[in-house]
């Protein structure tokens, strides 16, 4: 019997996945693990091994094509062997399905049965008072709105759904080319991009964010570095400043555990152990692989595994459960260029740092009065760097938020 | 039918109300289904949980009514009364249902296995003997799909074993022999609240612990302060805002050492037995899950999403072992949304933010039901609310029937006045809510209800009275 080839699971969130390249074409010989074709997933593209040896016989989701896990997607079996798919029994409504062939559906609404197609409602589509009223207040067209009730009804969330992404029906993921020129072109989206939009307008719906910003004197942390590169250099490791900041954001969560939480209707889940994700920029769009307990790890460690993980996340090398659990996220913005940035919170964490820029700027120091003008004041020059932290008001008010910011700028500036 | 070399499409883990319901509806979607059981078919909720325990409940409610006899003009010289007729009552029924599941598998050609199942891979599990029974032949069966519904079990504090005798679980409060004079429940969920009432009935002298600030901690507090009221009334102590600190047995009895959370004091209660009502574990540990691959959380509750799947897409899970909202109609509507998705046809999806729209019920007297949220939940996550509260006193119905306390109270968006709450105390409460939660899954809002002719005279009136409240305008009032 035919092995098949299926969408694997790549990781507790993934649901599906796009055909990128077949390797082999069918009739060509395969040897077992050998790869067949690359697949790509919101957050990674990987490689599929074969699970048999033998001949590729059938393909069955073509390239471009995005299937859930699970499906099938292609046959291995002996030279002109025939590959049974099954076949609807004629005259039973419901014809029974398997989970090899099972058409798997899609968990975000009614499912319909790709057998028996159910009819739309003609005449009879119940819109609820409470969706009524709110289609009357922002003036809505509710055809124009895709319900996920049964039997296609659209529900409150459907409208706000709407609202919030402001859906206007348009078909996205086909590039239409522009018949008559100066018509904006419409460029499809990529799983991550989609992706990263669905979190990003989720963690702003979800979070009341606001912002709070510090300034950190890095000289001692230069002069660390400075002092510390050759010999990690020898080491093989790359130091970068990236492992400063996430050592003293380690320890920072630690003194204040209720930043390393996520807010629940229940309650606040406190997060026993701290994994500090780091916004990688890689080629279409950004990652977050995470640094697991990175409170244990020290500046060599935390170094490896800052370059291992960026190194990897542009080389499209990781893991998908590299790029999930962590507790707390701290980005790095400051790489290209920017001085101070409002990052949105990766949810369901309850903040995230930004760090800028370094740069040498003007700052006073004083030996006399903090406030009043002294004849100890001086106007020196140091490397400066902005701290910008986002959080969720729901969980931390200004002053907590402070006290952890304040932590980490203590560790930096007194680092050594 | 298959194209797969699996014993059956479906096979279903556990035959309690959520495992028998996921195996008709499967069954009925055309797939080959086969339910692997250990005990009773039927579960918790038919065996040791809903049936029996409101049979009890129900000849409590009668021996209450018999004991306000006179207020109907009733005496009796000479009331017998006999506990163990009311658990052989039980007991019947419990009986009768379970033939009445066993009945409806055959009837859907759903094979039976006897036993108790464990992974040996992710498609196969062996069936073989437990604790529960013995099996003759051990054998084992593949499924394309599994449907995990092994329920759960009562859990107990760290240190205090139940020995089914002087410390006992649900499970023997079912079933005893002889009434203790005094007994000790350790929570106040439904089950301890249902328990105690049952008990307090019936003569027993009993004493609640609650470390919450009140009973039925996840109630609103209307309504806790309401069942509060009812139940000191009827002699029942109640010991809230206090942890259990120790439970020690004695040539007597028991020993339950109490502490107050607030003030610090300490105290022992001498009993006769004392029932743990503290919650459930569940039954995930003994089933050889690392097979498969699947993932638990610390508690061992199995993770899902919106149509049951595990991490394992072939692996599914409802009921008590996915620890969401440990009821029956939840486990059965849960059931439901896997055999839908699996046979591929259409299903409405449960998602995590949906459990706490589906009822909730506790059968004491007064009974309790609710759905959604409380007035301080609504008002802790930021919605501009409106709340509507009507009493069952002015009602004619509720006075014919002897009820005095009691109340409906409708929490809805003020705006858009989406349904956020319904909180039911009093009369047949459990039988009234499901009008409302119809209601707010369709977005049907307390205007539309209130204009809903209700027949006179019904509790249900009240019901009709609580969302002219929200508008502003109760009648009766
Ligand atoms: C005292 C009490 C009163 C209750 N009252 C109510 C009520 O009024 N209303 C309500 O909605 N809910 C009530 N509940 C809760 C309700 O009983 C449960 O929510 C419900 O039974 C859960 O159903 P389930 O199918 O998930 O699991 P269960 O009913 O626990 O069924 C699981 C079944 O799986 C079997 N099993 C487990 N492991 C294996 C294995 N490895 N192999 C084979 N078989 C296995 C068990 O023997 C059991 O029969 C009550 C519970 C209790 C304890």
């Amino acid at each position: 019997m035919p092995t098949p080839i299926k969408m694997p699971q790549l990781g507790e969130t993934v649901v599906e996945g796009t055909v990128s390249r077949w390797l082999k074409q069918p009739g060509e010989r395969v040897e077992r693990q050998e790869i067949v074709l690359e697949i790509s997933t919101d957050k990674i593209d990987t490689e599929i091994p074969a699970p048999a040896a033998g001949t590729l016989l059938q393909i069955t989701a073509s390239e471009g094509q995005t299937v859930r896990v699970g499906t099938v997607i292609g046959y291995i079996g002996a030279p002109g062997e025939a590959v049974v798919t099954e076949q609807p029994s004629v005259g039973t409504e419901q014809s029974p399905v398997t989970s090899e062939q099972s058409p798997v559906p899609n968990p975000q609404s009614p499912i319909p049965n790709p057998q028996s197609p159910i009819p739309k409602p003609t005449g009879r589509e119940f819109v609820s008072p409470v969706v009524a009223r709110m289609a009357a207040e922002h003036s809505l067209d509710l055809d124009s709105i895709t319900g996920t009730g049964l039997h296609g009804r659209v529900t409150k969330k459907d409208v706000e759904n709407f609202l919030g992404t402001g859906d206007k029906g348009l078909e996205t993921g086909k590039t239409t080319p522009s018949p008559q020129s100066p018509v904006p072109t419409l460029q499809s989206l990529t799983p991550m991009r989609r992706a990263i939009a669905e979190h990003m307008e989720r963690s702003v719906r979800t979070s009341p964010h606001v912002m709070a910003l510090f300034e950190a004197d890095m000289t001692a942390v230069v002069r660390h570095r400075e002092a510390h590169k050759a010999a990690y250099a020898a080491k093989g490791i790359d130091l970068t400043f990236t492992p400063y900041f996430v050592a003293a954001v380690a320890e920072a969560l630690r003194a204040n555990p209720q930043v390393n939480s996520s807010f629940t209707a229940e309650g606040l889940l406190l997060h026993p152990r701290i994994h500090v994700g780091i916004a990688v920029a890689v080629p279409d769009g950004l990652l977050v692989p995470v640094i697991r307990d990175a409170d244990e790890l020290n500046l060599a460690g935390l170094s490896r595994a800052v370059n291992d993980l960026a190194e990897r996340a542009r080389a499209n090398k990781l893991s998908p459960d590299e790029l999930q659990g962590g507790t707390f996220t701290v980005t790095n913005h400051g790489v290209s260029g920017s001085l101070l940035g409002t990052p949105i919170i990766n949810q369901p964490q309850a903040g995230i740092l930004g760090i800028g820029k370094i740069e040498k700027r003007p700052v006073v120091r004083s030996g006399g009065h903090p406030l009043l003008p002294s004849a100890d004041d001086a106007i020196v020059i140091r490397p400066m760097c902005y701290l910008s932290f986002s959080f969720d008001h729901r969980i931390l008010d200004g002053a907590e938020a402070d006290g952890f910011v304040g932590r980490v700028v203590q560790v930096l500036e007194n680092w050594g | 039918m298959a194209t797969h070399n699996y014993d059956y499409d479906v096979l279903v883990l556990g035959g309690g109300p959520g495992g028998y319901v996921a195996a008709i509806r499967a069954a009925q979607l055309g797939l080959k289904t086969a339910v692997v059981e250990r005990e009773n078919l039927g579960g918790v909720c038919l065996n040791w949980g809903c049936i029996p325990t409101k049979a009890l409940i129900h000849n409590a409610e009668v021996l209450e009514t018999l004991h306000d006899a006179a207020d109907f003009g009733f005496g009796f010289e000479n009331l017998t009364v006999d506990f163990s007729k009311a658990v052989s009552r039980s007991r019947g029924i419990v009986d009768r249902q379970t033939k009445g599941v066993a009945f409806l598998m055959k009837k859907n050609k759903i094979d039976v296995i006897n036993g108790h199942g464990v992974f040996v891979n992710s498609h196969s599990i062996r069936v073989g003997g437990s604790e529960y029974a013995e099996v003759k032949e051990e054998r084992t069966v593949s499924a394309a799909n599994i449907i995990l519904a092994t329920g759960a079990r009562a859990a107990s504090l760290p240190g205090v074993e139940i020995d089914g005798d002087r410390v006992i679980q649900y499970r023997d409060a079912l079933v005893l022999e002889n009434l203790p004079k005094k007994l000790v429940v350790v929570g106040s969920g439904a089950i301890g609240m249902e328990f105690s009432y049952v008990y307090n009935t019936y003569g027993v002298d009993v004493t609640i612990v609650e470390m919450m600030e009140t009973v039925l901690p996840l109630e609103d507090a209307e309504v806790c302060a309401e069942v509060e009221k009812s139940f000191k009334k009827a002699g029942i102590r109640l010991l809230t805002g206090t942890r259990t600190e120790q439970v020690e047995k004695t040539d007597a009895g028991v020993t339950v050492t109490v502490k107050n959370v607030k003030s610090g004091e300490t105290e022992t209660i001498e009993a006769d037995k004392v029932l743990m009502a503290i919650g459930i574990r569940p039954n995930t540990d003994k089933l050889g899950l690392h097979a498969t691959g699947v993932d638990t959380d610390k508690r061992g509750f199995v993770g899902i999403d919106e149509v049951m799947r595990t991490n394992v897409a072939h692996i599914f899970a409802i009921g008590d072992c996915t620890g969401k909202l440990a009821l029956a109609h939840v486990a059965s509507a849960q059931g439901i949304v896997a055999a839908e998705t699996i046979a591929g046809v259409e299903t409405m999806p449960i998602p995590a933010e949906r459990y706490r729209f589906l009822p909730r019920c506790t059968y004491c007297q007064p009974q309790v039901a609710s759905m959604g949220l409380t007035e301080a939940q609504a008002k802790a996550e930021g919605h501009d609310i409106k709340v509507g509260k009507f009493p069952f006193m002015p009602n004619g119905k509720a006075q014919a029937l002897g009820a005095r306390t009691g109340f409906v109270k409708l929490i809805s968006d003020a705006k858009y006045g989406e349904i956020l709450g319904a909180h039911i105390v009093g009369p047949d409460a459990t039988e009234l809510l499901p009008e409302i939660s119809l209601a707010q899954m369709m977005e049907i809002t307390p205007a539309e209800i209130a204009r809903n002719v209700h027949a006179h005279p019904t509790l249900g009136e009240v019901l009709m009275e609580a969302a002219h409240a929200v508008e502003g305008h109760p009648i009766h009032m």
